[in-house]
């Protein structure tokens, strides 16, 4: 009877562990925009989740003819970083229900960036509200989970 | 005992299996990323959809509060008295006036109520003050007085607005706006009859081929000559390839050419009509109610500037060319007539200002 029971309580520790932990990496993966110009890939490191670009539409700056860089950045000494494996959304802690906040998006367009949350509306798309202040005075972009092509 | 043995091991393992977990997560060491790996990508959910965004690049940043002062230059002014007249007619003027200061706040906000890419649907309210300062030259005894009144009351706009941006598909869209403005020299203590708003909209059909253009067609109901007219509308928006050219176009209402100098700051050139048909209630009566039909084009150049993180200034400087500032009686009822461009209605007083220099200087908490 006691055996039971403590293979009952280890068996209920474990699973909820790794239900937490496996609801909190849904953010886990490639996602695109709405606007479709760039892919986002998202991972976890050290208990937070951050989003790097790693795929562009249109990769070389018509200006230049080089791969794209930040040449927006209000900072001067970034605007030669390229704009592929740009670390784009940062900090990102999840929150339960579906959600990951604390974290900024980043916009190199105009080299802004913005408070964020994100919410997982189901498996394959997640709600990306970037705003100023409070969150009345902001954008929600939907991003759509990408797959290699069956 | 050796039941004991194995519970403990399982213990043991317990945070190792936890920290297999965590270093799992960890990047590895740094190396040169092969990226070829997402271009073959599809949605996962084979029912996603794209729009088209209500935006393009490098237009001018979208004003979630604006808090402004409008002035312009001296002036002058003739009032005719109270009659029934054609729009060719030239009445004697029956009150003159050197109009010294003209000049007031100008509020808004627009706040998005839903902003998603599928449907963009915002909410906005806006307030403008006119005080008028200066000195009657001549008055006869026909003198409606006009002048005495925007002297002590000025006038004023206060309205509602809403735009709806409903994309369909990738590259097209409809464009949706609607405004209700109560005008007229009213005080918030002797407010206005809500009868007296005048409504305007606009609906456009457009389309979105690309990141650096965007052009529509439609049809306005607007009060931006100073009086009630139905116009078609032509929406340009364009961006050069080199992203320090483009132009943002909504005629007849507005036109400008952008000249881009970074992210942080731009320079408008060109013009914007404004109009409003503002009540005097001193000149009105419970049989008809007097409303002066106000429209200028403001020819300008406007240099908006980020002040710091969402902060933006816009500084404009341009010639006040007064289009209208005649006044209709209007049943006190609220209902309007519509006039337009061939219509021979007669007009309750023939005015004429003369034109000058204006500045307008806002501060902008803009969008992302």
């Amino acid at each position: 009877m006691k055996k039971h029971t403590l293979l009952t309580l280890l068996a209920l520790f474990f699973a909820t562990f790794l239900t937490a932990q496996s609801e909190s990496d849904k953010l886990v993966g490639i996602w695109e925009p709405s606007n479709g110009k760039a892919r986002v890939k998202i991972e976890k490191i050290a208990d937070k989740y951050y989003g790097k670009i790693v795929w562009l539409r249109e990769p070389i700056d018509p200006v230049t003819n080089v791969p794209k860089v930040d040449k927006n950045n209000p900072d001067e000494s970034m605007r030669t970083v390229p704009l592929k494996g740009y670390r784009m959304l940062k900090d990102f802690v999840f929150k339960g229900s579906g959600e990951w906040a604390d974290g900024t998006i980043y916009d190199p367009e105009n080299g802004s960036t913005y408070s964020c949350v994100i919410k997982l509306k189901d498996d394959n798309t997640l709600d990306i509200r970037g705003y100023v202040g409070v969150k009345a005075l902001g954008r929600t972009d939907v991003w759509k989970r990408l797959e290699a092509k069956k | 005992m050796k039941k004991i043995q194995h519970w403990l091991l399982l213990l043991c393992l317990l945070p190792l299996a936890a920290a297999a977990q965590q270093r799992d997560t960890l990047p590895p060491t740094p190396a040169e990323e092969d990226f070829s790996e997402y271009e073959n990508l599809g949605f996962a959910d084979e029912a996603a959809k794209r729009y088209c965004s209500p935006k393009i690049l490098d237009l001018s940043p979208t004003r979630f509060v604006s808090l402004g002062w409008d002035w312009q230059q001296p002036y002058q002014a003739e009032f005719s008295p109270l009659g029934a007249f054609a729009g060719d007619d030239s009445p004697a003027p029956a009150e003159t006036a050197d109009f010294q200061a003209t000049q007031g706040l100008r509020l808004s906000a627009n706040i998005p109520v839903i902003s998603r890419n599928s449907f963009v649907w915002q909410m906005g309210a806006n307030f403008w003050n006119i005080n008028y300062n200066g000195k009657i030259q001549t008055e006869n005894q026909n003198a409606a007085g006009l002048t005495n009144r925007l002297f002590t009351r000025g006038l004023r706009t206060a309205g509602i607005n809403t735009t709806i941006f409903k994309p369909l598909g990738e590259k097209q869209f409809l464009l949706l706006q609607g405004a209700a403005d109560l005008s007229g020299d009213y005080t918030f203590s002797e407010f206005q009859s809500l009868r007296y708003l005048r409504y305007s909209g606009a609906l456009i059909w457009g389309k979105r081929p690309h990141d650096r253009l965007q052009w529509g067609v439609g049809f306005a109901r607007t009060y931006r000559v100073g009086e009630l007219n139905y116009l078609p509308v032509v929406l340009y928006n364009w961006t050069a390839p080199n992203r320090k050219w483009g132009t943002e176009i909504l005629f007849p209402a507005r036109a400008h050419v952008r000249r881009t100098f970074n992210a942080r700051s731009l320079l408008l050139a060109g013009y914007e009509l404004e109009g409003q048909s503002y009540r005097i209630s001193n000149l009105s009566d419970a049989e008809q109610s007097l409303e002066i039909r106000r429209g200028e084009l403001r020819g300008r150049l406007e240099y908006q500037r980020q002040l710091g993180g969402f902060i933006w200034m816009a500084l404009q400087v341009g010639y006040r060319y007064n289009y209208s500032f005649n006044a209709d009686y209007l049943p006190n009822d609220g209902q309007e007539f519509f006039r337009g461009f061939f219509g021979d209605q007669r007009y309750a007083m023939l005015n004429t200002l003369t034109n000058g220099l204006y500045v307008n200087i806002s501060v902008n908490l803009v969008s992302p």
